[in-house]
């Protein structure tokens, strides 16, 4: 299949193209790679306004659950929705179960919505610039509102603040310490909080998520964040989260917030493919191969010496 | 929070005697075989002459061969042996040349026998050493072993010829003589027939200087051949008595040779011979003998291999040593005092799928600590028996369970099999049915008619019954999901009919909780199926008193690959769950506990299944018993049992016949109540005329050409049954106690745990068959390249479905529909309110005419309809197979594909239509994840459409569909003809489960890639497939 193919695929939203066309990007293949950088870079032309919204939560929190419900309000009210679900569990060993859409019933029997669960590329917590690819995809494709599921660990959650508007995190309350439970740092990165499976103890929710809202007060953010009880499994207080997303979206756009973050957003992954690319391309260049393997066979090199031995081998002419 | 749910007060239960046994029952108590006259229930008081013998525990499969030709004797012989038999037995020997006969037969390690010797012994005797010396050498002596089969009579003819002494030294592990042991004869007169030929043997050497000890003769020269009869229970008691006796007296153990008799024109020979090879097999034979057949042999070896392999029947030497009944007649047949018989111990184990440790014999101190011993049958706690006099004066029940297509065909069938000797009916509903779906509604496609008959109204169901009088037939249903619109057309029907619904017997399944975990015909959430599961209680205890109101079912669990501890745990807490249900409903415990009844599969691990039915009972009466319930009837469990389907190859389908009459053979000595036996093609496809023949066949042969029927739990006491019984017992209290913590089956089912328990050992099972721990003949073993053709039974369901359409059109069209609409009205209310009976307004609705699907879309409306979650446990494939070589092959399948197509080959795995059998898709999905796959899994239910469109956005290589319920041959070319709409035929479509050969032709012309049968090896699946794709991609 050519570019062109591709491209009007995407844009009449075929969901074979689609579908193919986020593969394309998936792929480990040099050639694919090359196809995918230029549909890419066309894609980002067609690109239309969209609301991305990341979910984020520990494994079996509830994110597909909680999707399932939010997508299916948005289906009511017309908006076309992609979801993009990136499979926490897998690594480079072995394949991986790709169980979300069983938790999506609903919508993924809707002619509305287009949901794609991936196999993670074995980064940590699975997101990585596929996902934004495959969200540049999406809105070129005339998406509404693209969610993103990922797990929460480590740096994932900056990863997916980094490619999304609106950042929900889901969490469960446990026995004893929940201010504990949940990690420093997620309350900064986070727009929305969501204590889920009230439904199974809906005081004890509400007291906690009124704890919590109190001890946020005090951290200086320009929209505060809000905290809500919610049951996906039942639909509970899910209205009410909807309006709440659409409330912060308005305010940060009224702030020029989302702009902002999308041009800094896209700052951070030029840095961020710059590096892997580069540090890739020098990784598997035959002249540099005495310098990296002089490196890792002796202990006492200096890392530095190593790099600057590099960088006088690759930019000899700006050096000068 | 730990509360005992078990009344474990020993107190509680009152110890059975003999005597209190005789007070419950006033009519007939004794039974006669041969010249015995026997009670139909022995106890632990009458065990005064337990005997055990002492050093068998594995048989010799023979097969006998008439000698025509030799080239054909040799074929015939290697023909047998690759099929599983270890000895070979010669008859009619006469001038043929052993050397063309044993061609490539390595006698060193098969015993070769010879019967009817026509020539002189010498020159065999001969021809076998001369062989055995060019082949083996001079030591060839300590390596040829086998019988001379020479009666008394002939012995007479060959004494001239060679001495005995001479052939000792030459052949010292040939045996010489053989015995007949006559049944006609006492075990005296026995004995002094082998006295008398001892001392013939002696004289005819006395001219040698060498005389030959009655010693050597006993230990070293004779073997017996017995020829069994159909009486189980006294021939495996013969077979104990006369190697126990001959044990005492010679102080050796006997080798006997059970000879089996088949005839080659009829299928159902296959259940007699397995019943006698079982009886023979219990009794402690040493040898089966079969006679060499071309056209069936294979069969008949097959069987053999089926019970030595798949149903555990030798792990024990004596496994019924201790049974009160079997000791019993033993003694009465001995009739000798015995002698304790030192049995040297040995320590291995064999551990059983439950993790229970089977040791190699038992014996009275293995029960020291087994608290149970002392409870009988009749009474609580129903060990033994739920009736005091069980099958010897009320049969169980041959209730077959059976339904296909509409409900005329049907109603043919059942008026068929009621007349052919069936005693009661089951029906199956097809999958639309029991999922509330009317036959019009888009959903349905494919499914109609399939695997079961299409109930729309109550007019179908008036045609089901049609000249079937309700008042006398049992009816039993299996329904769970749609309950409400079938017991309200059941109930309207008899009434339209002027049958008082106080009439009606039979059973309802109504056990919705198990569906939540392995079948998925669910509707409603389990809350809200609880309540309908109360207001059914409520009815039928109030009008229906006969009826049984519930059938808790671990049935569906063995299917889905539960061992048997945890089909007996979680079954016993979904009747738990019930009971408190009915309590909350405002019924007392006597009120409904007595129309409680069970339903377990049977599976091939006979004792295990037998201690099974009898530890359930027992578990049972411990539950119940803190109700306090008035009326002992509550603490009786009573069951019915169906064969396992699982168990069943479509490989050799016949071989199924065996299988499922071991099965039926292990459910009747467990005590079971009623009895479905499969049919043999029930791997495959629905049972034709002829299979379903067969599989009543098999029931009325144990009940009518037995002697299995006169006795009460023969097995009783049996050391061994005994200790597996408490094993179970304990094991499952353990799973129970931990569902009972976390607040009991529906809070359990909520968090999905008792669904990843069942799928996590299902997993594990086939992960043994896959590396052939577990043996399956004709799957992993002994595989068989020829196909055996068999007539299947074909519905078509397009036809079918027009013919329910058309009938829902003139029903619409005739009825008042403000009727329906205020009944359906009044029946939506009363969901919504917690007063009002569910069922009985929907009784209204059905008398004017509301179909199925509008009643059960009612209670939608204020229920919702229940969507599944689906939890998969990855790694537990990879933990067990990790260092298999195949699997490590696989692997790397996997990575050289990604190097060539830039990404893991990414599978979608679903089932299609109504069908929830989600088993083998599970299996099939964690073990491909582990082996390296991308695995998509989509949610259950889905129409062609929507599989497609997952296929796209996902991006699939592959679709795995798995069919279970036959619709395969309308929703897989559906499939592929939307896949090619969307230009993507380059998805490869596969498919498995259920799926009869004949259609595999008609599939792959539609564009099926390939088709895995049932009992597919997971590894050998994937290779083929990752070698497909690896051939596309190159
Ligand atoms: N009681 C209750 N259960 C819920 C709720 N939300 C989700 N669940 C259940 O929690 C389990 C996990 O839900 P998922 O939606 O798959 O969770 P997830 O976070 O997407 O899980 P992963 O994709 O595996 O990380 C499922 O069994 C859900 O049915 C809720 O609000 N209440
Ligand atoms: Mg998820």
């Amino acid at each position: 299949m050519e570019i062109k193919d591709y491209l009007e695929g995407i844009q009449k939203c075929d969901r074979a193209i689609l579908g193919k066309s986020i593969t394309l990007t998936e792929s480990s293949l040099k050639k694919d790679k090359i196809k995918a950088e230029k549909l890419l870079s066309k894609c980002i032309h067609l690109k239309q306004k969209s609301l991305r919204i990341g979910v984020s939560g520990t494994p079996g929190v509830g994110k597909s659950t909680f999707i399932e419900s939010l997508g299916r309000k948005l289906i009511k009210e017309n908006y076309k929705i992609a979801v993009l679900a990136i499979d926490p569990s897998s690594n480079l060993s072995k394949g991986s179960i790709l169980g979300d859409k069983t938790r999506m019933e609903h919508l993924v029997n809707s002619d509305l919505a287009f949901i794609r669960p991936s196999p993670n590329s074995g980064t940590l917590g699975g997101v990585s610039k596929n996902t934004k690819d495959a969200i540049t995809i999406c809105e070129a494709a005339g998406f509404d509102i693209i969610i993103i599921e990922t797990v929460g660990v480590g740096q994932a959650e900056t990863l997916v603040k980094s490619m999304t508007d609106i950042l929900i995190y889901l969490t469960l309350i446990q026995n004893g310490d929940e201010l504990q439970f949940i990690k420093k740092g997620i309350l900064e990165l986070c727009d929305i909080i969501l204590i889920n499976k009230c439904d199974q103890n809906h005081k004890k929710s509400k007291q906690v998520a009124v704890s919590l809202q109190n001890s946020l007060t005090y951290t200086q953010q320009k929209i505060k964040q809000s905290i809500l009880v919610c049951s996906a499994l039942n639909g509970f207080n899910i209205t009410n989260i909807w309006e709440q997303i659409k409330t912060i979206e308005k305010q940060k756009n009224k702030q020029g917030i989302i702009k902002k973050n999308r041009i800094q957003q896209n700052i951070f992954w030029f840095k961020k493919i710059l590096k892997d690319e580069l540090y890739d391309l020098i990784k598997t260049n035959p002249k540099f191969k005495d310098v990296i393997d002089n490196f890792k066979n002796k202990p006492n090199t200096n890392p530095r010496t190593a790099v600057s031995k590099i960088i006088k081998k690759t930019f000899k002419e700006d050096l000068k | 929070m730990k509360k005992n749910i078990f009344l474990e007060k020993s107190s509680l239960f009152r110890k059975q005697s003999k005597k209190d046994w005789n007070k419950l029952n006033k009519t007939q108590k004794y039974f006669q075989i041969e010249d015995g006259k026997f009670d139909c229930i022995y106890f632990k008081d009458e065990r005064k002459y337990s005997n055990t013998y002492c050093n068998n525990q594995n048989w010799e499969i023979c097969v006998e061969i008439d000698l025509k030709t030799n080239k054909k004797a040799n074929k015939d012989a290697l023909n047998a042996l690759k099929n599983g038999a270890n000895s070979i037995c010669f008859l009619n020997f006469n001038n043929h040349n052993l050397n063309i006969i044993l061609d490539q037969i390595q006698f060193d390690i098969l015993k070769i026998n010879f019967k009817n010797i026509k020539t002189s012994l010498a020159k065999i005797v001969n021809q076998l050493i001369e062989i055995a010396v060019s082949r083996y050498g001079k030591n060839y002596k300590t390596k040829i072993q086998g019988f001379f089969h020479i009666s008394h009579e002939d012995y007479k003819k060959f004494k001239d010829i060679i001495s005995i002494i001479n052939l000792q030294e030459k052949l010292p592990n040939y045996r010489l003589l053989n015995l007949e042991i006559n049944k006609n004869n006492s075990m005296k007169e026995q004995f002094n027939n082998i006295e008398a030929i001892f001392q013939l043997m002696r004289n005819e050497n006395y001219n040698s200087n060498f005389i030959i000890s009655k010693d050597t003769i006993a230990k070293q020269l004779i073997t017996f051949s017995y020829t069994l009869s159909n009486q189980f229970l006294y021939e495996i008691s013969t077979l104990r008595a006369f190697r126990i006796a001959y044990e005492k007296k010679y102080k050796c153990t006997p080798i006997i040779n059970c000879s089996i008799n088949y005839n080659t024109s009829d299928d159902n020979s296959l259940i007699e011979t397995c019943v006698k090879s079982i009886a023979a097999i219990l009794g402690g034979t040493d040898m089966i003998t079969i006679k060499y057949n071309e056209k069936n042999i294979q069969l008949y070896l097959m069987q053999q291999l089926i019970l030595k392999y798949e149903s555990n029947l030798h792990k024990v030497t004596d496994p019924l040593h201790g049974s009160y009944f079997i000791e019993y007649l033993t003694y009465h047949i001995n009739n000798t005092k015995q002698n304790k018989i030192k049995i040297k111990k040995k320590n291995n184990f064999w551990q059983t799928f439950e993790g229970i440790n089977i040791k190699s014999r038992y014996t009275k101190s293995t029960n020291k600590n087994i608290q149970h011993l002392n409870y009988g049958a009749g009474e609580p706690p129903f060990l033994r028996g739920p009736y005091s006099t069980m099958y010897s004066q009320k049969k169980w029940t041959i209730r077959q369970y059976s339904g296909f297509s509409t409900a005329e065909e049907s109603n043919k069938f059942y008026k068929k099999n009621l007349k052919a000797g069936q005693t009661g009916l089951s029906i199956a509903f097809d999958l639309p049915t029991h999922r509330g779906y009317d036959s019009d509604n888009e959903r349905v496609f494919g499914d109609v008619g399939k695997a079961g008959v299409a109930i729309d109204s109550i007019q179908d169901m008036e045609t089901l019954f049609n000249g079937i009088d309700l008042s006398k037939t049992s009816v039993s249903m299996t329904m769970n999901g749609a309950i409400i619109p079938i017991m309200a057309f059941y109930i309207a029907t008899a009434e339209k009919k002027g049958i008082k619904k106080e009439q009606l017997t039979g059973t309802i399944q109504n056990d919705i909780l198990k569906e939540f975990m392995v079948r998925n015909t669910y509707i409603y959430p389990p809350a809200a199926s609880m309540r309908i599961v109360r207001d059914i209680f409520k009815y039928t205890s109030q009008y229906m008193p006969k009826f049984n109101n519930i059938s808790v079912s671990g049935y569906h669990m063995l299917e889905a690959g539960a061992s048997a501890d945890i089909e007996l745990a979680y079954t016993l807490c979904d009747g738990l769950e019930y009971v408190r249900n009915g309590i909350q409903a405002g019924l007392k415990i006597d009120e409904f506990a007595p129309r409680l009844s069970f339903f377990w599969g049977v599976g091939m691990n006979f004792f295990m299944e037998i201690a099974k039915i009898r530890a359930a009972r027992f578990l049972w009466s411990q539950m119940i018993a803190p109700f306090h319930p008035k009326n002992p009837k509550s603490l009786m469990l009573r069951s019915h049992c169906q064969t396992s389907g699982w168990s069943l190859t479509k490989q050799n389908p016949k071989n199924n016949i065996t299988r499922t009459t071991i099965e039926a053979l292990a459910a009747v000595m467990g005590g079971t109540q009623s009895l479905h036996t499969n049919a043999l093609d029930e791997a495959i496809a629905l049972p034709t005329n002829y299979t379903a023949k067969i599989a009543r066949d098999t029931q009325l042969f144990l009940q009518n050409n037995t002697d299995i029927c006169h006795a009460v739990d023969p097995f009783g006491g049996s050391y061994f049954i005994e200790k597996l019984t408490d094993e179970l017992i304990h094991k499952a209290k353990k799973h129970i106690t931990e569902i009972e913590n976390m607040g009991g089956m529906v809070k359990a089912i909520e968090q999905g745990i008792p669904k990843l328990r069942i799928e996590t050992s299902a997993i594990k099972r086939q992960t043994k068959i896959d590396s052939s721990e577990n043996l399956i003949i004709g799957l992993n073993c002994f595989q068989n390249k020829e196909k055996t053709k068999i007539k299947i039974l074909e519905i078509d369901n397009k036809k079918v479905q027009n013919n329910q359409i058309k009938k829902l059109t003139t029903i619409k069209k005739n009825r008042d529909n403000t009727l329906i609409k205020k009944a359906l009205k009044n029946l939506q209310t009363a969901c919504s309110n917690q007063d009002g009976n569910i069922l009985e307004l929907a009784i209204v609705a059905a008398k004017a005419q509301a179909t199925l699907g509008e009643i059960s879309n009612t209670l939608e409306k204020v229920f919702e309809r229940y969507k599944a979650k689906t939890i998969i446990n990855s790694g537990v494939y990879a933990m067990e197979k990790k260092n298999d070589k195949n699997f490590i092959t696989a692997q790397k399948l996997t990575d050289e594909f990604k190097l060539i197509n830039g990404r893991r080959p990414r599978i979608l795995t679903t089932k299609i239509g109504q069908d929830g059998h989600d088993r083998g898709i599970k299996i099939i999905a964690t073990s491909f994840a582990d082996i390296g796959f991308d695995v998509d899994i989509a949610p259950l239910f889905q129409t062609p459409k929507e599989i497609v469109k997952q296929a796209l956005e996902n991006d699939v290589h592959i679709i795995g569909i798995s069919s279970l319920a036959g619709g395969h041959k309308t929703l897989i070319p559906e499939i592929i003809n939307l896949l090619k709409e969307n230009n993507r035929n380059d998805i490869i479509v596969i498919a498995g489960g259920i799926i009869p050969e004949l259609d595999y032709k008609y599939l792959k012309n539609k564009g099926v890639n390939k088709i895995f049968g049932s009992g597919t090896i997971v590894l050998d699946a994937a290779v083929e497939i990752l070698n497909e794709l690896l051939l596309k991609w190159k």
